[in-house]
């Protein structure tokens, strides 16, 4: 039997893993977006991606949006 | 690090929840784009009407139109199956327009104001039916758009241009921006 994976089957991680996973091939959520869907803080949800970032389950891109700085997430491949 | 039958059940729960959440998120966002398209389109059609009521049919072809091309080009930019959706897109204006049109075959003779009022009150059925089987932020919008539209064609009939600029075209602008925020 396989063992779960402690890096996505944490709570948190798991939900945004899931909500990545809705996205088509090549789209990005945005953080705030992604923020609501799995209702976590600022601070809790940026922790958790740099978690699967290191890990290489996912991929952040940080750019502006015009003068608004944007921060993107994606499942990486 | 081991996992109990209930832990596992609770884990599917939460994904299926945050797919639902994520899938609902990002057809609120499609939707947005469409409704501030379509929401403009009206406010022009509407105003532009008001103010050259002889030139109602060319005003509204022009409008149509235009409003179609440059959504078709937007559903064509949504996802990796673009031109699929583009012409699903088409097909549902299609039948949209079809349906205004036949029913104004059928109830001919028309008043200018009564065949303004059918795809207004078409959308909104349409919307509050979504909202029912889908999301409920769309039976608010075909509620407030029904209301107002029908509102204003009962009780502000001699100022029925200018109202519907902003009961129709306004309501569907604020609707997308509403979408459009989390």
């Amino acid at each position: 039997m396989q063992t779960p994976d402690e890096i996505i089957h944490q709570p948190v991680r798991l939900k945004v893993m899931a909500a990545l996973n809705t996205l088509d091939a090549g789209k990005w959520l945005e953080f705030v977006a992604l923020r609501a869907i799995v209702e976590a803080t600022d601070g809790n949800l940026g922790a958790h991606l740099t978690t699967l970032e290191n890990a290489g389950y996912v991929l952040v891109k940080k750019d502006f949006a015009g003068r608004k700085p944007r921060t993107r997430v994606c499942l990486s491949a | 690090m081991t996992t109990t039958v209930e832990e596992a059940a609770q884990a599917l729960r939460e994904i299926d929840l945050i797919r639902h959440r994520a899938a609902g998120f990002q057809d609120y966002q499609a939707e947005s784009g469409q409704l501030l398209l379509w929401g403009l389109a009206y406010v022009v059609g509407f105003a532009l009407t008001a103010c050259f009521r002889d030139y109602l049919i060319p005003i509204w072809v022009v409008v149509v139109l235009v409003t179609i091309g440059v959504g078709t080009w937007m559903a064509s930019r949504t996802g990796a199956d673009g031109a699929r959706v583009a012409w699903r897109y088409l097909a549902v204006i299609g039948t949209f327009l079809l349906f205004c049109l036949a029913l104004n075959i059928v109830f001919w003779p028309l008043t200018p104001e009564q065949g303004a009022m059918l795809a207004p009150m078409l959308l909104a059925a349409l919307y509050i039916l979504r909202g029912i089987q889908l999301r409920p932020r769309y039976m608010v919008i075909g509620l407030l758009l029904g209301t107002l539209c029908l509102g204003g064609y009962i009780l502000l009939l001699p100022v029925f241009w200018p109202w519907m600029t902003l009961a129709c075209g306004g309501t569907l602008i604020v609707s997308g921006l509403w979408l459009r925020a989390l």
